[in-house]
């Protein structure tokens, strides 16, 4: 491992859907060793710039890397980084089992794997059945088992919590703390800010696709209020610019909007 | 590549679709063998007559007919459906470089083209070769160059793969790329190839090219000879193909 393994850095990163700009200019890292929450409003681009570091979308502008090195070049992008995207890709047709015996197949993984990982999200008892049957929550664990083949240095997960009942929720929680400790990278976004408190290290605020706050959760709330209250006033339309800019400033964090 | 073709080849035999389509593709194959060995010789029966290499070569290909286009949507549902069911992306991300997955695909779909075919012929002959000798007609399924027919249709059928995987990779809409190319092969191309006056061309389009290269006998549409319809057929599924990837490689995929 490089001292860069696992870093996950965004840079300058733009992406325009015709005449909307669903990230802009955006720019952060994640550190190996921990956890970082991104968040964002419904439509503030987190998906998008995602899907970016992904290689499943090309920027306008800008990089994304991991290791050192955007998606598309990485030489075993598998073990680089699991990426959860949403609880939906899955034939429903086709066993979970086989699912990942495919991504095993194409990925040069020894067909057991896909058994261990199954296990590790906990979903070995329904492996042999059709994905049809699953829940959300079961479809849910099955991305994050395709995303953990690998075994990745980097995970980077789309609202990973998404559809998990509560113990799915505490379990997925010390996943990724387990994997934090590790020395690895955890990037992930979502909604539920509680959860965010209890597990993100640093967190990264994003709204119409620029960046509003960057640095460690302690330094965003700083004490006083609470996540979500810090999260409303840094992201609110239209009063987020002047008022909330100032006033953020005070915790060491790289405020970006102008 | 190896390892890209059997991921794909788990992909394909993970799920029930093929073995639907290989049946169906059995069937027609049974089918129409029947049919062709009962209506011979019947007045009306504008088919050239079984006891002739050219009867016997349209009766042999219609193996070729059974599995040759039910490949293609085969391939259609295994490319475009990585987008229906949004696998598409765990794929690009197992494999971000997405022209050796489309290659993957065609290489695939190719060589399940191949087997399709060779069980099709397997039909064709366990229905023909006991019937025609009760019926007083001997067919040497070596001889009147009927060997080069079914090596021909185990060729066309591996394009007809090749050629639905460029189709699927391009057009990404499952249902109505699938609805489109039966539309087309059944309905649009005959229409076309059986207009005296277009046939200076028709015999250049991909389907009358597969019929030219397995010399599927229809009375009143132009063929080009068998290495000359098969070069352009080839030709036709390379372009699909590599058009597939080229509009593959540069999507977006947004969700």
């Amino acid at each position: 491992m490089t001292a860069a393994a696992g870093r996950i850095v965004v840079s300058g990163l733009t992406k325009r859907f015709g005449r909307i700009t669903a990230v802009d200019g955006l720019s952060f890292s994640a550190e190996p060793g921990s956890v970082t929450g991104f968040l964002g409003p419904n439509g503030a681009g987190k998906t998008t710039t995602l899907r970016m570091l992904a290689g499943l979308i090309a920027p306008d502008s800008g990089t994304a890397t991991i290791s050192g090195h955007e998606y598309s070049a990485l030489t075993s992008p598998s073990r680089d980084a699991g990426v959860v995207l949403e609880a939906a890709g899955f034939h429903p047709g086709r066993s979970g089992r086989d699912h990942l015996r495919v991504y095993c197949t194409a990925g040069g993984y020894p067909l057991r794997r896909a058994d261990e990982v199954l296990e590790i999200t906990r979903l070995a008892a329904a492996g042999r059945r059709k994905v049809r049957g699953y829940s959300l929550g079961m479809r849910q664990r099955l991305a994050l088992a395709t995303a953990l083949l690998g075994d990745p240095v980097a995970l980077i997960l789309d609202e990973p919590a998404n559809g998990l009942d509560p113990e799915g929720t505490v379990w997925l929680r010390g996943l990724l703390r387990d994997y934090a400790r590790s020395g690895r990278t955890v990037l992930y976004s979502s909604h539920a800010l509680g959860e965010v408190e209890q597990l993100a290290d640093h967190v990264v605020i994003v709204s119409n696709g620029r960046l509003v706050h960057h640095g460690t959760l302690a330094d965003l709330t700083g004490g006083q209020g609470g996540l979500e209250e810090r999260f409303l006033a840094l992201t609110s339309r239209p009063a987020g610019s002047a008022g909330c800019a100032g006033s953020g400033g005070s915790g060491g964090s790289s405020e970006a909007r102008s | 590549m190896t390892r890209l073709v059997r991921a794909e080849f788990r992909k394909l035999l993970s799920t029930r679709l093929w073995c639907w389509m290989l049946l169906a593709a059995a069937a027609w194959t049974a089918g129409y063998t029947a049919l062709a060995i009962t209506l011979d010789g019947r007045p009306g029966d504008i088919a050239p007559a079984l006891s002739s290499p050219a009867g016997q070569h349209a009766l042999f290909a219609i193996g070729a007919g059974g599995a040759g286009p039910l490949v293609a949507v085969l391939a259609v549902a295994g490319v475009a459906g990585e987008y229906r069911h949004r696998t598409a992306a765990a794929t690009f991300l197992v494999t971000p470089r997405r022209g050796r997955v489309i290659a993957a695909k065609g290489i695939t779909y190719a060589l399940a083209g191949a087997g399709y075919a060779l069980a099709c012929v397997a039909v064709n002959l366990a229905v023909a070769l006991p019937w025609l000798p009760a019926r007083g007609i001997e067919v040497p399924p070596a001889g009147n160059g009927n060997l080069a027919v079914l090596a021909a249709i185990v060729v066309s059928t591996a394009i007809f793969g090749l050629a639905g995987a460029g189709l699927g990779a391009m057009l990404r809409g499952e249902v109505v790329t699938i609805g489109g190319l039966l539309f087309y092969l059944y309905v649009a191309e005959p229409l076309l190839s059986h207009v005296a006056a277009l046939h200076g061309w028709t015999a250049y389009l991909p389907g009358v090219a597969a019929d030219g290269l397995t010399q599927a006998v229809q009375a009143g549409v132009r063929m080009l000879p068998p290495w000359e319809a098969g070069v352009v057929f080839a030709a036709w599924s390379l372009v699909f193909a590599t058009a597939g990837a080229a509009v593959t490689v540069r999507r977006d995929l947004t969700g």
